[in-house]
């Protein structure tokens, strides 16, 4: 972004060092494996576990 | 609030994510469950297989809660961080506006959408030969509705150098938005299946609805807890004097 614009309305910006993306990619991880894990023998344990789940929230299953 | 902390930020968003979750769970209970039983029941008369199920049917109703309260408290940082980032150039007077406009945009990109295009199906639906694919689809079309959404942002915020009123901008912001979300429906391939014939249209619209209930329950109710927790509590009229 090289020309910053003007702030829409006056909040101070708040420092987000690069180590914070790790915790969005740790999450989005956390969601993946949760909700999407479909094939190895690990999977499966928590697969049948959070199945309901998985439903429920909209993720394509069998 | 003198000057917000990422830590402040994501502590607060973490437990907007925590009573998100818990709401969320407590839809799937009510209104999910009800449908995935009746379906249930379908893909048992067929009786195809007679393997052994790994968890009984109380277990898995109370990992689907679970799943919902982690999943809600995962989204829930993802969305702390990104507010650190972009709230000073979000449009908004008040970080209540402010965290309820992300939780929608959140709530549209990653919920909505999806299920405009490969709504919620009950278990005994899918077709398991082609669940690589229909995942494939699903998570790029989330990708890409973020990626829309982060264009919308980006074109309303450079927008804000013009001295253009602020509906204007948030017209044009609007219809960048929409323009691409319905060019991403458009585009995106169709899901393989088809539904099978002993599932009756009533059951697959009524889990659609309750899928999409719980969803949105999960969002706004972040939403709200969110703004709730960062607005500053009014000093009392003691400590002003
Ligand atoms: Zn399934």
């Amino acid at each position: 972004m090289a020309a910053p614009s003007a702030p829409t309305a006056s909040a101070t910006p708040i420092r987000v060092p690069v180590a914070a993306w790790l915790i969005v990619a740790f999450a989005l991880l956390a969601v993946f494996v949760l909700l999407q894990l479909n094939s190895t023998a690990f999977a499966e344990q928590i697969h049948e576990f959070t199945h309901d789940g998985r439903h429920a929230l909209g993720v394509p299953c069998h | 609030m003198a000057s917000l902390t990422l830590g402040a930020v994501l502590r607060r968003a973490a437990l907007a994510g925590l009573f998100a979750g818990v709401a969320a769970a407590l839809i799937a209970f009510l209104v999910v469950e009800p449908r995935i039983d009746d379906a249930l029941a379908i893909e048992a008369a067929r009786s195809t297989s007679d393997e052994e199920p790994l968890f009984g049917r109380t277990t898995q109703v109370f990992g689907g809660m679970v799943a919902a309260a982690a999943v809600a408290v995962c989204l829930a940082l993802v969305v702390g961080v990104v507010f650190a980032r972009v709230r000073h150039r979000l449009p908004a007077t008040t970080d209540f506006g402010r965290a309820a406009l992300l939780a929608f945009l959140g709530f549209t990109t990653v919920a909505l959408l999806p299920a405009l295009k490969y709504p919620a199906n009950p278990p005994g639906v899918g077709d398991p030969d082609t669940v690589t694919e229909r995942t494939v689809q699903y998570l790029t079309l989330i990708a890409a509705a973020a990626a829309v959404t982060w264009l919308a942002f980006l074109v309303h915020d450079r927008l804000s150098a013009r001295p253009w009123p602020p509906a204007y901008r948030a017209a044009v912001g609007v219809a960048v938005a929409a323009v691409g979300y319905t060019a991403l429906l458009m585009t995106w391939p169709a899901s393989p299946d088809s539904v099978p014939a002993d599932i009756p249209a009533a059951l697959l619209w009524d889990f659609r609805l309750a899928s999409l209930a719980e969803l949105a329950t999960l969002w706004t109710v972040f939403g709200l807890g969110f703004g709730l927790l960062l607005t500053p509590r009014p000093v009392p009229a003691a400590a002003v004097a």
